[in-house]
């Protein structure tokens, strides 16, 4: 009886509120795909350093093209018959680069090995986990020889309390004739971070970065009675709030 | 859970910047929010639930329980509606299908954790944030700028959006959680190298003595600290030059009766003296007289006296500044070394447990040298014996509790083997003084495996145990990835102990390792 009730008054809401909503759904979006947009300067600097066999550092916000410079680099390689592996933090994402580099340079040149699957474990662009990486630089380093390039996706997971010691170790012991290609989200120390594996690998490193988003962020706070404040607004709004809860605890302990 | 607020109002409010990410710290949270907000919104036209109908029949057809259990049937609901949750606790086939429908945009308002944002890239037009505070396996805390970014950075799609809008609640309850983030904040990356067992291994194996000191002083956690170092050692000396410049600004009357730098002490006495505690105490009236006259002279002394006491001021500062840099010197000094001393540690409980002898390996420390899961431990049960004479079951059961630390409330059924000998043999690695952090198994995930193992289907786990599809899959999938450490560690040798029944055990775990990677358990790609 109950469940009944509850459906009608949904039903009855739904209509009210979906009659209002046409307007921003008209606007659908025709995204371009990411392949036409049109190159940054910082994806052309990091794509000609890449391809004329430099470390590179690319430090990038989200959503700014920084795996089209990967690509490039992959495309490169492979055409000069010479390996890549693509490293990346987490296992879905491996997952997800193996499925498009097999849609961009076919299904015999990509391989996947992560710790609880291998296809295609010889193929010339292998997609790995760090660690798997770091466990064949120590084991079996004759393996990695015809590798021009490793690429470290999300390389900023260097900073991982668990899991950062396998970028650590692996561009500390993969072998000196690798080249680096680093993708890194925006951090403070990049430059930091670049000396040090510069250092390490004696060998320079390129640094690039990118501070502006391909889109720009605006921030808006949400009240409890939906107001939509501004950031000065909504810290006025915050500091009202604890003042209020630190009356009110006040007011109980009395 | 604390209460929540109903989204509906808040879709309201952006209905114009649609679709949008909601970002939820809490796989339950997640569910509860995409139910309220279906009970008052429909996004989807005649024609877009026929199409994300098709999409669900044809994935059903592969897996027919998809939406049975763990009331996923509220999800396919809410799919009908254009809304959806994304979280670890589904099944690789719900969160596949999740991702498509929202790349086909037929999901408006997607309720997700962090782990949706984390690299591949689903735009949105906005991104709301329920809370800024996450659970990081350990405490909840604020997120760090760059966790925040990362998320809120999916809003806005190039080439469409103007801007990307981001939404962040404020919480009348927990006000002072508010998220106020600035890219300028934005963390920087420390080095956080770890000394396992599996590395010093590997570094003895196969390192020269030079690599090894390479690898101790050079890693980046050091390099920053010796950077560190070299700061605090130019800031030590120039606030010692700052100390040498200021101690030649005095004359050599300095603090002695005729120096105008005591004349505020003796003021402060004189002070003193005169109120009513004092008066009556025998020789204050002599003192009070004697201080008068001091200041007397002092004030007809003519010097430079403002000079005088800038220097003292900043004299103070800088020496306590320079206590501060010496302290932290020494620190950072120490901490430099702290890898030398983490090998060495790591090394000599190698050696105590029989796995090195300087450069030697023995079979246990070769045989270590291809784990990385609980390493020691893991080899210490194989050369027990344990998993050899155990039947595949048990093995499989066993082997699911290594590294597994539960949840508080989590619930499996119990199994029905004995975890005796595994017990036994963590009190006597505990009695060789191996800390605990090197021995984590738990017995509570076993039932799942070695039920999984003979052949039970996916619905009995889950009726037998609290834990969702996404957790059942990941306790498998890691057991399928430990299963081929120790496959490859046995096909490098393996344990000389057991030499002839090598092939026996390599059988097993290879039986286990193909049994277990089937049906849902399988990785989609």
């Amino acid at each position: 009886m109950d469940k009944i009730r509850k459906t009608s008054k949904k039903k009855t809401k739904k209509r009210s509120k979906s009659k209002k909503y046409p307007a921003s759904k008209m606007a659908q979006p025709v995204l371009v795909p990411e392949e036409q947009w049109q190159l940054d300067e910082f994806q052309v600097k990091a794509i000609e350093a890449v391809l004329s066999g430099q470390n590179v550092l690319v430090a990038a916000p989200t959503g700014t093209g920084k795996t089209l410079i990967a690509e490039k680099l992959a495309e490169k390689a492979l055409g000069e018959g010479r390996e890549v592996v693509y490293t990346s933090p987490l296992k879905a994402l491996s997952n997800q680069k193996f499925a498009d580099f097999k849609k961009l340079f076919g299904v015999e040149q990509v391989g996947l090995v992560t710790g609880d699957i291998t296809i295609n474990g010889e193929a010339p662009l292998t997609v790995m986990t760090t660690e798997i990486f770091r466990n064949k630089c120590f084991e079996d380093p004759e393996q990695l020889v015809n590798v021009a390039y490793v690429i470290f996706d999300e390389i900023h997971y260097l900073d991982d309390p668990h899991r950062g010691t396998a970028w650590e170790e692996a561009i500390l012991f993969a072998p000196p004739h690798i080249k680096i290609l680093g993708l890194s989200a925006t951090v403070p120390n990049i430059e930091e971070v670049a000396t040090w594996i510069s250092e390490v690998r004696q060998s320079k490193m390129l640094v690039v970065v990118e501070q502006k988003r391909a889109v720009p962020l605006e921030f808006c706070w949400i009240t409890a009675d939906d107001y939509l404040l501004n950031e000065s607004q909504a810290k006025h709004q915050v500091k009202k709030l604890i003042e209020k809860k630190s009356e009110k605890s006040r007011y109980f302990r009395n | 859970m604390r209460n929540l607020k109903n989204p509906s109002e808040i879709i309201d409010s952006i209905q114009h910047q649609l679709p949008a990410l909601y970002f939820v710290f809490g796989r339950a949270k997640s569910e509860t929010l995409a139910v309220e907000l279906g009970m008052q919104w429909d996004f989807l036209d005649i024609n877009e639930k026929k199409r994300v109908k098709q999409i669900i029949i044809a994935a059903e057809a592969e897996y027919p329980d998809m939406f049975v259990h763990r009331d996923r049937s509220t999800l396919k609901k809410l799919l009908v509606q254009g809304i959806g949750y994304h979280h670890a606790g589904l099944s690789m086939g719900l969160k596949r299908i999740v991702e498509r429908l929202y790349e086909e945009r037929l999901i408006w308002v997607l309720f997700c954790t962090e782990t949706f944002a984390a690299g591949v890239n689903f735009p949105a037009a906005s991104t709301v944030f329920e809370s800024c505070r996450k659970w990081d396996g350990r405490e909840f805390r604020q997120l760090l700028n760059r966790e925040f970014f990362q998320m809120a950075g999916r809003a806005g799609r190039r080439g469409f959006d103007q801007h990307g809008h981001v939404f962040i609640q404020i919480s009348d309850s927990y006000p002072a959680e508010t998220g106020f983030f600035k890219e300028s904040g934005i963390e920087k990356v420390q080095g956080r190298l770890t000394v396992s067992a599996n590395t010093v291994l590997n570094l003895l194996m196969w390192k020269s003595d030079q690599e090894i000191e390479h690898f101790l002083k050079s890693n980046f956690s050091a390099f920053q600290k010796r950077r560190n170092l070299k700061e605090t050692t130019k800031d030590i000396a120039e606030a010692q030059i700052i100390i040498q410049e200021k101690n030649n600004v005095f004359c050599e009357d300095r603090e002695n009766n005729t120096c105008p730098l005591i004349s505020k002490k003796l003021k402060r006495e004189l002070q003193k003296l005169k109120s009513r505690k004092y008066r009556q105490i025998h020789g204050s009236s002599n003192r009070i007289t004697e201080i008068k006259k001091t200041l007397k002279i002092l004030n007809q002394k003519h010097c430079n006296s403002e000079k005088c006491f800038e220097a003292v001021e900043t004299l103070r500062k800088v020496n306590q500044k320079l206590l501060s840099l010496q302290l932290k010197k020494k620190k950072t000094a120490k901490e430099t070394q702290r890898y030398t001393a983490d090998f060495n540690k790591m090394r000599r409980l190698l050696e105590r447990l029989g796995y090195v002898d300087g450069r030697v390996l023995f079979s246990r420390g070769k045989f270590a040298l291809h784990l990385h899961i609980q390493e020691i431990f893991v080899a210490e049960l194989v050369f027990s014996g344990i998993l050899e004479n155990s039947p595949p079951d048990v093995v499989a059961g066993i082997l699911a509790g290594v590294d597994y630390v539960p949840g508080r409330r989590e619930f499996v059924k119990d199994h029905v083997y004995n975890i005796d000998p595994v017990t036994q043999l963590r009190a006597e690695l505990t009695k060789l003084s191996v800390p605990q952090e090197y021995l984590v198994w738990s017995p509570v995930p076993g039932y799942i495996v070695s039920a999984w193992y003979q052949g039970q289907d996916f619905a009995h786990l889950l009726e037998n145990t609290s834990l969702q599809e996404g957790d059942i899959i990941s306790i498998i999938r890691r057991e399928i990835d430990l299963l081929r450490q120790i496959e490859k560690a046995i096909m490098a040798g393996g344990p000389v102990s057991l030499k002839e029944n090598n092939s026996v055990l390599l059988e097993k775990i290879r039986n286990i390792k193909r049994t277990l990677d089937r049906d849902q358990m399988m990785i989609l790609l």
